[in-house]
């Protein structure tokens, strides 16, 4: 498209009163070719927005700079429809607000924001939506025929989608058909399963196709265009999905492990599972000799909150164990049950059962399980009682349950092993590696994904799958594959059937917005995609290792095999790539390049140092527009930048940017590690380990080390924002200035 | 050897059916928030929270010895307070009539105090604020009765000179006979009068 | 405005000055009071040590059955203790049928026989709600301008319902004693217990209790302590002497009654109304500065 760029520069909330506007209009603009430059005092009202419109019509105008407040805000007043480049530049948060009014510096902080706007809008090209040559499917593959899987495909079904539901067993049902009741909203009483019904309607569901002895045996391609090969009932079919909810749910801990508790030495001695399965067959006994239980204890966080087993907790457990003291006291009012805990945490309202339970006169003991044993054909347990500060016994038992834990079914009993790259470290005799947890080689086979990254979710250390809780909770690094259920995390069967029906929605609004070429979250309704320049590639493998969300591929001869329904936008494959051969149509390495080099540097005499922030447009800049907001000042020789992820940081623009003159270099990303909050898993923790061959540039170009930083910002964290820019002016003030300026 | 409590539900049972408010004990999750609020938590000898611990692992003598469950000043803190909307104080007092029923006098001042207001509730209908002490005093024995009652005396004297002591001795009330068929009959039909 | 005045055992004795001063300052803010026949003992908190929880009902329940044959106004108890034992029997009452019958099986005894019908009012409830703070803003002729008061509630005219006023932070004694011209300080320990029915048995341990109450008083400005309620009052103003003994301290607050303010404010007789020569720690100091 044949770019006419208009500027239009607000003298609104304070921005007139901060600025020459005139001159800015003059110096910020000169480098480039503008066609039509224009001040409004309110250019977010009615007649400001008019006024550019206008200038579309009559002028022609496709190219729009947009100078007032941040991009954060009034996105959708200064929308002109897909066919127009809008860009923004900062005048509000990062000058008028910030800055003192009137002086020199803050004149040329917005001049320079102006250029790095002007910049990026020349580089900037209309993205059009990936449309493949095959068709869009809208279909849902459910994998996992419990609870969540059931309840997955019906929400599909009944919001108009067709669902292919693959249970490995028989029968529908998973383990809510091998339970006698449940307890749920509102945590009253005892209900029913309601398992039948639930395996009836969606059996009956026409939008429902139900393949039972069924396992996926492969998933191919990506969102919108994912082929699946499925073998039921030793028949091999092929179905076409849009996207897919992993419901493969949980397995009991292991309770052999438990022998200290009993488990396997005392026949007497029952898991939560077995217990259920006894009531639910009818019931309860004493497994030893069949006679009636009188007296049982349970013992919560069997294994549990306990770094030798599981060391997280179920968050079920207690409810269950209350839940089966119920069924006790049904079949005998005269018997007592103990329930021996460590906390009693039954989640939000069910906490109204845990009143039940006790009204029922159940005894709750705080404390630790210390011995269980055998007197006279009856159990006893030993505890130490925490509330008494004693140690305890309680006897005369005719039954001790072990309430043991979840186990997402996804995790693998033993640790896989895989063929490791030659002269990898840790590989024993036979070539082989143990693979690491966020790998998709590290969870149970559930998918099969035709993968490079492996075939099924990346998965956190206790095996369930890699996601952010709170940020995004049904996306996982798999983009379209999205978990629910016990398989994501130990819950009850209320939230379950929350889960599945969030999990069925997100999966459909997948499958829309993948068939109109637009990215899902975070960076959702983007249309851009990355595009690879294959004649440069050198087959380094950086792109398909790096992708957090396993989107690209390889072939035999390690070309990288891109799948756009699978990206998500970060740019982490562009940031990798040392031939700079990925970019998308608008936002590429040349663009932040291009951007870095127009910034003005002045003369070392000047005295007047710059400074390059590249920062994540998800949460550090918006904790940086708070800071403006709240009227916090900061140095004006920081020149922001913002990116997609710091994971899509190229180091050649650090290299750009101090052979330029710039005295410094500051990266403020989102946290990493285990409670990470990058929006895209990896991309800051790549940034930063990227950042640590930064050392070759600084060396070749004899600069100190202390001019390239990286920070860890929240979004919350606008008050440091102003401190740490302050203490690395400090620092670069002790190291001078860098000694390019000029040249 | 390490001492071992034998959990033993038969004492909860025998406070859930003869302790006035007894029952409520059951709904207790062990926040802590009584002992907390409690006025004279730093007098108690076991926080009402533990007394409750105790009274389900089956400890009654430990129980009924408390001073704790005679140490209330009946301010409704822990009423308010309390998560699990358990009555405490109720608990408290009815654990302290159940211990003085069983002649248990952990604090014998105190009991004496209340057994003597209660005495004269029944005798007149209503109270002798100059009487009380003095019943409660000679409670002690002679000796300290009339040492109390001599270290009262300035007290005394001083309530008497501000006309803020009834000079005329309580009068009973005019039905006094029925309300104590009344009371009769109460105690018989309500909880906590029996000797377990 | 007719009421029945509960006044209880305690408002004849040791707080007779409550009493006093009730009677002319009620008059003025246009309150009948009627007293229930042949009225007995609320039981005060202590009698549990005598008797079971269903004994003490009943005996409160005969008060409340005697003021519903024979008018069924509004009972209103100054003394918090009779207060607090009379509510709290009303309301477990009205709340359970099963215990009502109880009740009346043993009221029967005495040919007696309550419906649950009566409302059961604190002074400060009735003096807030029913006559208001206008109305007793037209009444001050001498406010009772520069005292600075600390308004004591303690426990059981407020605690456990808060029928009228919050159990955590109440307000309305204060707004009472600004409505008399005078400033209610801050003062934390507003609603903490004094040791009440067991201070004089358990006086080693509830002597710090009361200490603490004078001492955040006298801390945060306060003159004199404001009280409505006898068990209160005693126990702040007798043991003073002693706690100075105990502690090395020097209190001298001076512990009034709410209504005795109000007389004072209302331009009433200091000793007649106010009755502030039952004070043992004299108030009228303060007070003739304050009115001027």
């Amino acid at each position: 498209m044949d770019k006419k760029t208009a500027l239009y520069i607000c003298t609104g909330c304070g921005i007139g009163d901060a600025l020459d506007i005139e001159q800015l209009k003059e110096e910020g603009t000169e480098d480039f070719t503008i066609a039509e430059i224009k001040d409004h005092p309110f250019l977010c009202g009615a007649e400001g927005v008019e006024l550019i419109k206008k200038d579309i019509e009559e002028e022609g105008i496709n190219t729009i700079i947009i100078a007032a407040c941040s991009q954060r805000v009034n996105y959708d007043v200064f929308d002109f429809g897909p066919d127009k480049i809008v860009d923004r530049a900062n005048l509000r948060e990062h000058v008028a607000w910030s800055q003192p009014a009137g002086e020199e510096d803050t004149q040329m902080l917005a001049e320079d924001i102006l250029r790095l706007s002007c910049s990026r809008a020349d580089n900037t090209q209309l993205p059009e939506p990936y449309a493949p040559e095959e068709e869009f499917s809208k279909d849902i593959l459910v994998v996992g025929g419990g609870l969540t899987g059931m309840t997955a495909a019906l929400e599909t079904a009944k919001a108009g989608y067709q669902a292919i539901l693959v249970e490995r067993e028989a029968q529908l049902g998973g383990f809510l058909a091998r339970m006698k009741q449940r307890v749920t909203l509102p945590y009253k009483e005892l209900t029913e399963t309601g398992a039948e019904a639930l395996v009836n309607e969606v059996t009956e569901h026409p939008k429902i196709k139900v393949y039972t002895s069924a396992t996926v045996e492969k998933i191919e391609g990506g969102p919108g265009v994912y082929s699946v090969d499925i073998k039921s009932n030793g028949d091999a079919v092929s179905e076409r999905v849009g996207a897919v909810v992993q419901a493969t749910g949980w397995v009991p801990y292991d309770a052999n492990k438990l022998g200290h508790l009993g488990y396997g030495q005392l026949k007497d001695v029952v898991t939560n599972v077995e217990l259920e399965e006894m009531a639910a067959a009818g019931k309860i006994t004493r497994p030893s000799d069949g006679s009636e239980v009188k007296n049982a204890l349970f013992i919560q966080c069997a294994g549990s909150r306990d770094p030798e087993h599981l060391p997280y907790c179920s968050s079920v457990c207690c409810l269950v164990s209350m839940k089966q003291a119920t069924y006790l006291k049904e079949q005998n009012p005269e018997g007592a049950s103990y329930i021996l805990y460590k906390d009693v945490r039954t989640v939000g309202q069910s906490e109204d059962f845990y009143r039940k339970a006790q009204e029922d006169g159940n005894i709750f003991i705080r404390g630790e399980a210390v011995n269980v044993g055998e007197e006279g054909g009856k159990l006893f347990v030993e505890a130490d009682d925490e509330l008494l500060g004693e140690k305890v016994k309680v006897e005369e038992l005719d039954l001790v349950v072990l309430a043991v834990g979840m186990v997402p079914a996804s995790k693998p009993v033993t640790t896989p092993r895989i063929k490791a790259p030659a002269d990898t470290e840790g590989a024993d005799e036979q070539g082989m590696i143990e693979v690491l947890p966020d790998s998709g080689f590290f969870a149970n086979s559930a998918l099969n994904l035709a993968y490079r990254q492996g075939p099924e979710l990346p998965t956190l250390k206790y095996g369930f799958p890699d996601s952010h809780f709170i940020c995004f909770p049904y996306e996982t690094r798999r983009t379209g594959v999205y978990s629910a259920g016990c398989v994501k995390r130990p819950m009850e069967t209320a939230k379950v059937i929350d889960d599945a029906a969030g999990a069925a929605m997100k999966a459909i609004q997948c499958t829309e917005l993948t068939s109109e070429g637009k990215a899902v979250h975070p960076r959702a309704g983007d249309t851009s995609f990355p595009e690879f320049n294959m004649q440069r590639c050198t087959q380094c493998k950086r792109c398909t290792e790096e992708c957090p969300f396993g989107a690209i591929n390889e072939d035999e001869k390690a070309n990288p095999l891109p799948n756009p329904t699978r990206c998500r936008r970060c740019g982490v494959c562009m940031g990798a790539c040392p031939e700079r051969i990925i970019s998308f149509k608008n936002y590429s390495v040349r663009m932040i390049g291009q951007m870095v080099k127009a910034v003005h540097v002045p003369e070392e005499d000047e005295e007047k140092p710059r400074v390059i922030c590249l920062i994540c447009e998800n949460d550090a800049y918006p904790a940086l527009d708070m800071a403006g907001i709240k009227r916090m000042k900061w140095s004006p020789y920081v020149r922001f930048i913002p990116l997609r992820c710091l994971g899509s940081m190229n180091l050649v623009w650090i290299a750009d940017a101090l052979s330029r003159g710039i005295d410094g270099i500051l990266l403020l990303g989102c946290r990493h590690g285990d409670d990470y909050q990058c929006h895209f898993v990896k991309g800051s923790e790549l940034a930063e380990t990227r950042l640590g061959k930064v050392s070759e540039t600084l060396d070749r170009l004899a600069l100190e080390s202390e001019r390239v930083k990286f920070e860890e910002v929240g979004i919350t964290d606008y008050e440091r924002i102003p401190k740490i820019i302050d203490k690395f002016m400090e620092k670069l003030e002790e190291v001078g200035p860098n000694p390019y300026k000029g040249w | 050897m390490e001492t071992m409590i034998n959990y033993d539900p038969t004492f909860a049972e025998e406070v859930f059916q003869n302790v006035d408010a007894g029952e409520e004990i059951k709904m207790c999750m062990n926040c802590g928030v009584c002992a907390g609020s409690c006025p004279l938590r730093h007098e108690m000898d076991y926080p009402p929270r533990q007394i409750f611990s105790l009274i389900r692992s089956g400890k009654r003598d430990e129980v009924l010895n408390s001073k704790s469950i005679m140490l209330c000043t009946s301010c409704y803190t822990c009423v308010v307070k309390c998560p699990r909307s358990i009555p405490v104080m109720d608990v408290m007092h009815g654990l302290a009539h159940y211990a003085i029923k069983q002649g248990i006098l952990t604090r014998k001042l105190t009991a004496s105090f209340g057994g003597e207001f209660w005495n004269q509730v029944y005798r007149l209908g209503r109270v002798d604020e100059k009487d009380l002490p003095r019943r409660v005093f000679f409670s002690q024995g002679l000796v300290e009765g009339i040492k109390s009652m001599l270290g009262f005396m300035d007290i005394g004297i001083r309530l008497m000179l501000h006309r803020r002591m009834k000079l005329l001795p309580e009068k009973k009330i005019k039905g006094i006979e029925s309300m104590r068929k009344m009371l009769d009959k109460a105690e018989k039909l309500g909880k906590g009068g029996t000797v377990a | 405005m007719k009421y029945f005045l509960y006044w209880g055992c305690s408002l004849e004795g040791t707080g007779a000055n409550f009493l006093v001063s009730l009677k002319p300052v009620s008059e003025a803010l246009g309150m009948e009071f009627e007293e229930i026949e042949d009225w007995n003992c609320c039981g005060a908190s202590v009698s549990y040590a005598g008797a079971n929880d269903l004994a003490i009902k009943v005996l409160n329940a005969r008060n409340l059955a005697v003021a519903e044959a024979e008018a069924g106004y509004d009972i209103v108890a100054p003394c918090s203790s009779c207060y607090v034992q009379m509510i709290k029997v009303n309301r477990e009452i009205q709340e359970d049928p099963d215990l009502l019958k109880d009740v009346n099986s043993c009221l029967a005894e005495g040919g007696l026989k309550y419906n649950g019908s009566i409302n059961v009012r604190h002074i400060q409830d009735v003096l807030y709600n029913d006559v208001g703070v206008d109305k007793i803003k037209q009444a001050v002729v001498k406010p009772l301008s520069g005292l600075k008061v600390a308004g004591y509630v303690g426990c059981q005219s407020v605690r456990p319902y808060g029928e009228y006023d919050s159990v955590n932070k109440p307000k309305v004694q204060d707004r009472l004693l600004e409505a008399l011209g005078a400033e209610a300080v801050p003062f934390p320990s507003k609603i903490k217990c004094c040791g009440s029915g067991i201070f004089l048995p358990e006086m080693n341990y509830c002597m710090e209790l009361v200490k603490n109450i004078l001492e955040d008083a006298t801390k945060h400005g306060g003159q004199l302590i404001s009280t409505v309620c006898p068990m209160c009052a005693m126990n702040l103003e007798m043991y003073q002497e002693r706690i100075n003994k105990a502690y090395g301290t020097d209190f001298d607050v001076p512990i009034v009654y709410l209504t005795q303010l109000m007389a004072v404010a209302f331009g009433m007789d200091m000793k007649k109304d106010a009755a502030l020569n039952y004070n043992i720690i004299p108030p009228e100091g303060v007070l003739k500065a304050a009115i001027g």
